[in-house]
């Protein structure tokens, strides 16, 4: 049982990003104008707020502003015109979200790098450290990791 | 590999490397003023727009050809701000009346609490737009009230000034305009 | 007179914790305890001084003297006398005086606490704190002082910034906020010290970990009661929009938890050490930055103080710091080499590393996000602005990787995990949570976000629960007890553990909650005539009346409230209303939480019309918003458990510390 045990947890589990990839792979139905709003509105910055998005907003200037998303997609721009539309007249302020590929890329850059050293680091000293895994000794092991456990 | 004294003393690097940049983002952040934003409009030529008035007639950007304007936005519930820059609007319009046109658009404003401001602090005699969608106001990305455009006789957009008008700043854009203070 | 007294303690404060530097690093030289111990009560003086001055300045509000300017900007005769005490942190003067008053009081304590032990390394700590203090009291005395006067004095003042005084978390929220913020500066003193006098063992560690944990839980605390005041009090129906201010007191929070882990290593395994010690210099250095955005008017915030001269000083202040922590590291570098080579790839340091890269990740893109439109503007003049997208985008896949690697670290051994192990350990977490997600799935719930998020949950909390399980299994057979004893039993022995345990079952809880709250709620926006109903989700809605009064606290307040019948899971009337502020331009509301185990129903006056008598109200259904503020408190209470004193351990404590 406890052989089997890891093998039908990681099979159920691929077996469960399989369904997940093939939901997400399903066509799915587009957008409606009213969510395509809504998805723009969420990022534009409300003007006369501090820091809440058009969508989020109650002030008349961002009803305004909601009620031109709606007026635009009807006449048949593109959500990418629209926001074009509203930074040609606010500045690239407007957007909440900049849309510089630096703003993007720089943190998980970053993450990647603290990762990239983090495994350096790791590597450093191996020859230093006696396998800790051997095919001979695993009951040692086991034994070993308990007490471990148990002294942590 | 260089030699352990080399390493030692490039490890001193790390400071400068720092501490630099981290302070000239802070205090070239300390000279600026996040609240002032720069227009896209300024260098273009002004957003067309027309409406209803204040006081009851239509006015058209169209009728501003040739002459240059000052464009104010404003409203009734923006105090002390708009009501600091009123006088200023009135000592422009008095003495530059012949030169420029000043008018004025209300922003997410009541006819009724309009004019109730302006029994309040002045009667002006220029033209106050409605603007009762709002949609002038995003043509010019309007912040808020109290906000000022001041527009050449080409109709080009030359400045934006976000506050209460300050006798300063008409000073300043009268001379950019070409006109006397 | 009272102002004038406030105003020379703050003076002699200075003159005081100037004195205390300078004699601890007399006395730490020559190993004078006398010199010692007048350096202490030095900055006891410094304590009870700024306590004073407090008290000053309290008065002054309570008794609406305007001829303090600070009392006259914020304070009226009609401000309600819990208001006029916690006026005391509402504005900048004020907050500084406060945060002088927390920052003398942990240094005093600390120095109490350990007056006859750690002679080589309490010198240097005092000198340290010390110094930090010694800079407030400047600002305080040049830059911000709270005690100037003005004449003519006007007959009323300006009142508390209408946002301050309609919620009485105001009182709750800046003290916890500020008691975690200066008691992180003890753990950097010990830091500073350690390197100083090249103690860099195992001792600084054991000493800091409560001195640590605690400034922590108060500052956990003091977040998440931000993010629950701002949910009660603005009205958009959300509890965190990444604003520079909210981020400015994270940004400490996830260093000191990277360092609270990060410590567990270096102290067991002792390797991980220079990265520890630069850790708590991080996290003092943040609790500086995130001054320095709240008070010096560089970033658009809900929270911005008035702009002044203070940032230069704060700025200032942060470059030293960093300069001065930063060298003694780089000169002590050759002490802080590890003990012992890095544990194997599947082990739990190397898991607890793998841990403090994410956080890590986290702090540089929150502070990356929070000064890109400085950055931008320093380099081309142009403004961009960094909000809630873009930092919810960046940040939820690193918080999800952090969510999995807590049920990964307690589940491994230090040192190395054999195959054995991890299959052992990992197979039914695993298993648990596919089945908790293809239960949810089957439940009706369709969203990636909350079923990703319970999955992961439920993989950690089973890791935490088999280990527990195991452990008082051992211990009833070996000891013949009943299990629930052998758990308490257990829990009481490993403290750290198991308060550690609990504090990762409060993130679950709260990482579930946020990821429903998030996606799973309903709102909606109508204007209704008296009379009127409206139905969202479960609930109907039934506008009676529209009422306008004085407040009753305060009669300058002028309330219009919506009385509304709600019917439903949750019943019963509420009101929501707008309030019209003396010194606010526009109305403020005040919406009305009705709170239940599975959501919130959450209301908001948006407009009304005094004529027809309508009212525009926005009602949202928020499901799971009270296990976040729940959550948050397990966090909390595990990281006390974690340092609940322990007999045994005080006993080894005190045999370190002798030495």
């Amino acid at each position: 049982m406890r052989r089997i045990a890891l093998p039908v947890a990681v099979a159920a589990l691929l077996a469960l990003g399989a369904l997940v990839v093939l939901e997400l792979m399903r066509p799915s139905a587009a957008p409606t104008r009213a969510e395509q709003a809504r998805l723009i509105a969420a990022e534009l910055r409300c003007p006369d707020c501090q820091a809440l998005s058009v969508a989020e907003s109650q002030t008349a200037g961002a009803a305004a502003i909601r009620r031109q998303i709606v007026e635009q997609l009807a006449a048949g721009r593109t959500p990418e015109q629209v926001r074009a539309y509203f930074v040609a007249r606010y500045g690239e302020w407007i957007l909440l979200a900049p849309r510089s590929p630096l703003a993007w890329w720089v943190p998980p850059a970053a993450v990647l790098l603290g990762i990239g050293v983090f495994a350096w680091w790791l590597g450093r000293g191996r020859g230093a450290v006696a396998p800790t895994a051997s095919p001979t000794g695993k009951a040692r092991d086991r034994i070993r990791d308990e007490v471990e456990q148990l002294d942590a | 590999m260089a030699a352990p004294s080399l390493r030692r003393s490039l490890r001193w690097l790390a400071l400068p490397v720092v501490l630099v940049p981290l302070g000239w983002l802070l205090f070239t952040g300390l000279g600026t003023d996040p609240r002032v934003i720069p227009s896209p409009l300024v260098g273009k030529p002004m957003p067309a727009f027309a409406g209803a008035t204040l006081e009851g007639g239509e006015f058209s950007s169209a009728d501003l050809v040739g002459r240059p304007a000052v464009v104010n936005f404003w409203a009734s519930y923006c105090i002390p701000s708009c009501v600091d820059e009123h006088p200023v609007l009135l000592d422009l319009a008095a003495r530059h009346g012949d030169e420029l046109q000043v008018v004025g658009v209300l922003v997410n404003d009541t006819p009724d609490d309009a004019r109730g401001f302006l029994d309040r602090y002045g009667q002006v005699g220029w033209p106050n737009v409605l603007n009762l969608d709002g949609d002038i106001s995003i043509d010019y990305g309007v912040i808020g009230p109290p906000e000022t455009f001041f527009v050449d006789a080409d109709g080009i957009v030359i400045a934006r000034h976000v506050g209460p008008l300050t006798t300063d700043e008409v000073a300043r854009q009268l001379a950019a305009l070409g006109l006397t203070p | 007179m009272i102002p004038t007294l406030g105003h020379i303690t703050v003076v002699i404060g200075l003159a005081a914790t100037i004195y205390a530097a300078a004699a601890f690093i007399l006395g730490g030289r020559r190993g004078d305890p006398g010199v010692l111990a007048s350096a202490r009560r030095g900055m006891y003086a410094a304590f009870a001084l700024v306590a004073l001055a407090c008290v000053a300045m309290v008065i002054s509000l309570l008794t609406h003297d305007f001829s303090v300017v600070y009392v006259a900007r914020n304070n009226a005769t009609t401000t309600p006398p819990f208001y006029s005490v916690i006026s005391l942190w509402a504005a900048l003067e004020g907050s500084i005086l406060f945060w002088t008053l927390l920052a003398t009081g942990w240094a005093s304590l600390v120095l109490y606490r350990y007056r006859a032990r750690l002679p080589a390394l309490m010198p240097w700590v005092g000198a340290t704190l010390a110094l930090g203090t010694a800079f407030f009291f400047a600002v305080m005395a040049w830059a911000g002082d709270p005690f100037v006067r003005v004449t003519p004095i006007g007959p009323e003042g300006n009142g508390p910034n209408a946002l301050l005084q309609n919620h009485p978390f105001m009182g709750l929220h800046p003290p916890l906020l500020y008691l975690g913020y200066t008691g992180l500066a003890v753990p950097f003193a010990f830091g500073m010290a350690a390197l100083i006098t090249r103690r860099t063992d195992e001792e600084w560690l054991a000493v800091v970990r409560r001195w640590t944990l605690v400034p922590w839980i108060f500052l956990t605390a003091g977040i998440v009661a931000g993010a629950w005041w701002s949910y009660a009090v603005l009205g958009w129906g959300g509890y965190w929009a990444w604003d520079p201010v909210e981020n400015a007191a994270l940004l400490p929070w996830l260093t000191a938890t990277a360092f609270i882990h990060s410590s567990m290593v270096a102290e067991r395994r002792g390797t991980l050490r220079t990265w520890t010690h630069a850790l708590v210099i991080a996290t003092f250095v943040l609790t500086l930055v995130g001054t320095f955005l709240t008070r010096s008017g560089v970033v658009n915030s809900v929270h911005a103080f008035t702009t002044s001269g203070i940032g230069a000083w704060f700025a200032s202040a942060i470059l030293l710091t960093l300069g001065g922590a930063l060298g003694l590291l780089i000169w002590r570098l050759p002490d802080l080499r590890d003990r012992r080579a890095p544990g194997a790839v599947v082990s739990r340091e190397s898991a607890f590393l793998f841990n403090n890269v994410l956080f890590l990740g986290i702090t540089f893109a929150v502070l990356f996000g929070t000064l890109y439109p400085i950055l931008v503007e320093a380099t081309s003049g142009a403004r961009a602005s960094v909000g809630a997208p873009w930092f919810n985008r960046v940040n939820a896949p690193i918080f999800v990787a952090l969510l999995f690697l807590a049920g990964v670290g307690p589940a491994l051994p230090w040192g190395g995990a054999s195959w054995a192990t991890v299959r052992e350990r990992f197979a039914i977490p695993i298993l648990s949570g596919v089945g908790v997600v293809v239960a949810a799935w089957a439940l009706g719930v369709r969203d990636a976000a909350p079923l990703g998020i319970l999955g992961l949950a439920t993989f950690v909390l089973v890791v935490m629960g088999d280990e527990v399980v195991r452990g008082a299994r051992s211990r009833a057979r070996s000891r013949g007890e009943a299990a629930p004893l052998a758990v308490l039993r257990l829990a009481t022995r490993n403290r750290r553990r198991y308060g550690g345990y609990l504090a990762h079952v409060g993130v679950c809880v709260m990482a579930v909650a946020i990821a429903v709250s998030a996606t799973l709620g309903t709102d909606r926006t109508a204007t209704l005539q008296e009379g009127e109903s409206l139905a969202v989700g479960e609930y109907t809605l039934r506008y009676d009346q529209l009422v306008t009064e004085p407040l009753a606290s305060d009669p300058r307040v002028i309330e219009t409230r919506a009385e509304l019948t709600l019917a439903g899971p949750q019943s019963g009337p509420i009101a929501t209303a707008l309030r019209d502020y003396p010194n606010s331009q526009t109305a403020i509301a005040t919406p009305v939480v009705r709170t239940a185990l599975g959501e919130d129903v959450y209301v908001t006056l948006l407009a009304y019309n005094t004529t027809s008598r309508a009212a525009t109200i926005q009602v949202f259904i928020n499901p799971l918003v009270m296990w976040i503020w729940t959550g948050g408190a397990i966090v909390a209470l595990g990281a006390l458990f974690a340092i609940w004193p322990d007999r045994r351990r005080r006993a080894v404590e005190a045999a370190l510390a002798g030495g």
